[in-house]
């Protein structure tokens, strides 16, 4: 129960403190495989609903959603920036809310799930840091698909998952959110970020 | 160029105008059906009948829905035929009208379902499909920079929604540590409530309104509004200020009939938080903004922290919340069409190259000055009603402190946009000429907001009077 939860923490840590944008993927990958590995070993034996679960993270968010971005992040031929930047001020304040997070989330549920809130917790403010110090549209996504990969992790703790069609529904946004986002973002980055003189005719 | 190119350019480019006046009929056509059937809705369905439950009870026809269903395909219709005015006088739009008209039918479709919703996650989730059909479309803006605001847009929003879902789970892990089951349905969710609340539900309360009322464009997290509204499409910019907006309030309404019970205090003090801001940060920049979409942009934020405030009094203002949120869905959609048409004229959204801008678009003109003295809580319109009502709602809560800054602000917004607007409207005109002449269909939506407008302030029918009472009533108590 613990050793998944581990190996997401790692997946979450590890990038904010010294992952760059192309390497996002294979963190987001290892996340959702952290995900699935919870899914399965969450309530001791393997139903069928664990099983479909631990699918759905495999393909979407382990192959799928870190494909889209690799192919995003490659298309933008953007520099590859670091996720968060890399100073000693932004270290020691993702530092401290990563403990906070622990301490504050960890003491005061006092349940079995009080570590997976936690590790919910510090994905969660990890991804907001990221938002708060980098403008690269590539970290705001990877930062986006953290706090979703949040959200999994707290569904997880529910002692009875939702039905099935409310959970395909959200994984059909979230996919589609990566979608259009991809395709937003995904042109070669340009310089040209000021307005033009005269304006496009629009509707 | 040739004859013969010429001639092969023109042949191409009749297919595609043909095609694109044919999508954006198709477009009013929907939006009229959806109009007509909203209509009839609200005429044959007795009020005392509500709520009517269908498709398992995953859909509910409340006063809620019956109200905020028929404003939103009222407003739709408007914005179909100004799009269809618009496509017929400059045929450079036509290329992307169906890739628009598509985006724009998905989001109405994902707006009228998330608005009869009875659950609380579905409508969640059509919520955030408005977001995703709206944002290719907000990147069809006319600068540059439209692609990246269309980005931020979608971050945003993607993050508010977020922390919304996050307060959720954080609703289910509260029942769960009582031993609940949580059923997000709005008529069984009262069941699973704590009374008091324990921190998590607290917590999770407290995420809900926050991730809603940032998706409103409410202080501290307002900065995608601005930008967002300023950089779309004129008629994109009046479907997300009047149609996706409400679906948020029509949101934070459900949240505040179901929790309303336990919960109204702490709720109280984070919306009227975050209405001050809100107010305090429009006037502020209203002062700065030199451009004209930019100062609607800013009004909206202000309206948006008019509404926290009034819901944080809860029974003393909810109807002149309701009132105040239907006057301004009007005034929105009206204005930034208004506006749409006078960048077309002008090609600019710089106040000052507007100067005397009723001598050249002598009716879009005038359209605008209504829009504006509508905007700022002038009589005969609703608006004006809606703002009493709350700042009497606000007194009678004892909110002295809230009810000065408001005022105050309030003042200062006024002060700030007629000192941009009012030349804008009636200073020397730079262009010469006749006046532009404006073609009826264009005008057309525009009256009939105009019309409601009025209506609301002067005479409104007891029907829409009952049901405006229903609607407060099921959120204010």
């Amino acid at each position: 129960m613990t050793l998944p939860l581990i190996l997401f923490l790692v997946a979450v840590v590890i990038p904010v403190f010294f992952g760059k944008a192309r390497s996002a993927p294979v963190w987001l990958g290892l996340q959702a495989m952290g995900l699935a590995w919870n899914a399965l070993a969450q309530h001791g034996e393997i139903s069928n609903h664990a099983l479909m679960a631990a699918l759905e993270l495999l393909v979407v968010r382990a192959w799928l959603v870190p494909a889209l971005v690799h192919r995003m992040i490659r298309r933008r031929t953007a520099p590859n920036v670091e996720l968060m930047p890399s100073n000693l001020f932004a270290w020691a304040i993702a530092a401290v809310m990563i403990v906070l997070a622990f301490e504050v989330i960890g003491k005061a549920s006092a349940d079995s799930g009080a570590f997976a809130l936690a590790v919910m917790a510090s994905t969660v403010v990890s991804a907001l840091l990221i938002l708060a110090t980098n403008d690269s549209p590539t970290s705001q996504l990877v930062a986006v698909l953290f706090m979703e990969n949040a959200i999994v992790l707290f569904e997880s703790l529910l002692p009875e998952p939702w039905p099935l069609p409310i959970h395909f529904a959200l994984t059909t946004i979230y996919v589609l959110t990566v979608v259009v986002a991809t395709r937003l973002v995904g042109k070669p980055a340009s310089d040209k970020t000021e307005d033009q003189a005269e304006l496009r005719e629009v509707l | 160029m040739t004859g013969a190119q010429t001639f092969q350019l023109s042949t191409a480019a009749v297919p595609e105008a043909g095609r694109a006046r044919w999508v954006t009929s198709v477009l009013v056509g929907v939006a009229l059906v959806a109009w007509l059937a909203s209509l009839t809705l609200f005429l044959t369905t007795p009020l005392a009948s509500l709520p009517l439950y269908f498709v398992q009870r995953y859909f509910v026809l409340d006063a809620t829905s019956l109200l905020f269903v028929w404003l939103i395909n009222t407003i739709f219709l408007g914005i179909a035929v100004y799009m269809l005015s618009r496509v017929r006088t400059s045929p450079v739009l036509e290329q992307d009208m169906p890739q628009i008209a598509a985006l724009s039918i998905a989001f109405m479709v994902f707006m009228n379902l998330g608005l009869m919703s009875n659950n609380l996650l579905m409508m969640w989730a059509c919520i955030e499909a408005t977001t995703l059909c709206a944002a290719p479309i907000v990147a069809k803006g006319e600068s540059n920079a439209a692609g990246r605001v269309a980005w931020r847009y979608m971050l945003y929003s993607t993050i508010s929604l977020a922390l919304t879902f996050l307060g959720f789970l954080c609703l289910t892990h509260s029942a769960h540590l009582r031993g609940i089951g949580v059923n997000f349905n709005l008529d069984q969710i009262p069941h699973f409530l704590a009374t008091p609340g324990d921190p998590w539900q607290r917590i999770g309360f407290s995420l809900m309104v926050f991730g809603l009322g940032s998706k409103l464009g409410l202080a501290p997290m307002y900065g995608w509004l601005p930008e967002t509204y300023e950089a779309a499409p004129p008629s994109i910019s009046a479907l997300l200020a009047a149609i996706q907006f409400n679906a948020t309030i029509v949101a934070i309404f459900r949240i505040l009939q179901v929790f309303r019970a336990d919960n109204v205090n702490f709720i109280a003090y984070e919306l009227l938080l975050m209405g001050c801001l809100s107010l305090t940060v429009a006037a502020v920049q209203i002062m700065a903004a030199r451009n004209y979409k930019r100062l609607l942009a800013y009004a909206c934020v202000s309206s948006g922290g008019v509404i926290a405030i009034g819901l944080s009094v809860g029974r003393a203002a909810a109807y002149g919340v309701v009132l105040y949120v239907v006057s301004s869905a009007f005034v929105k959609a009206l204005l930034f069409l208004t506006a749409g048409r006078m960048q077309s004229v002008y090609k600019t959204k710089d106040v000052a190259a507007l100067n005397g801008v009723i001598k050249i678009l002598p009716f879009s003109g005038l359209l605008f000055t209504i829009g504006i003295f509508a905007l700022l809580g002038f009589p005969p319109f609703g608006s004006f009603m809606a703002e009493m009502l709350i700042l009497s709602g606000i007194v009678q809560a004892g909110h002295f402190l809230a009810f000065t800054l408001m005022c105050a602000m309030l003042t200062i917004i006024f002060v700030a946009m007629g000192r941009s607007i009012f030349p804008m409207i009636w200073g020397s005109s730079k262009r010469t000429g006749p006046p532009v002449r404006e073609a009826l269909l264009t005008a057309l939506p525009k009256l009939f907001f105009v019309g409601v407008l009025v209506s609301l302030g002067v005479y409104t029918p007891e029907s829409v009077s009952k049901l405006l009472l229903l609607v407060a009533t099921s959120f204010g108590g």
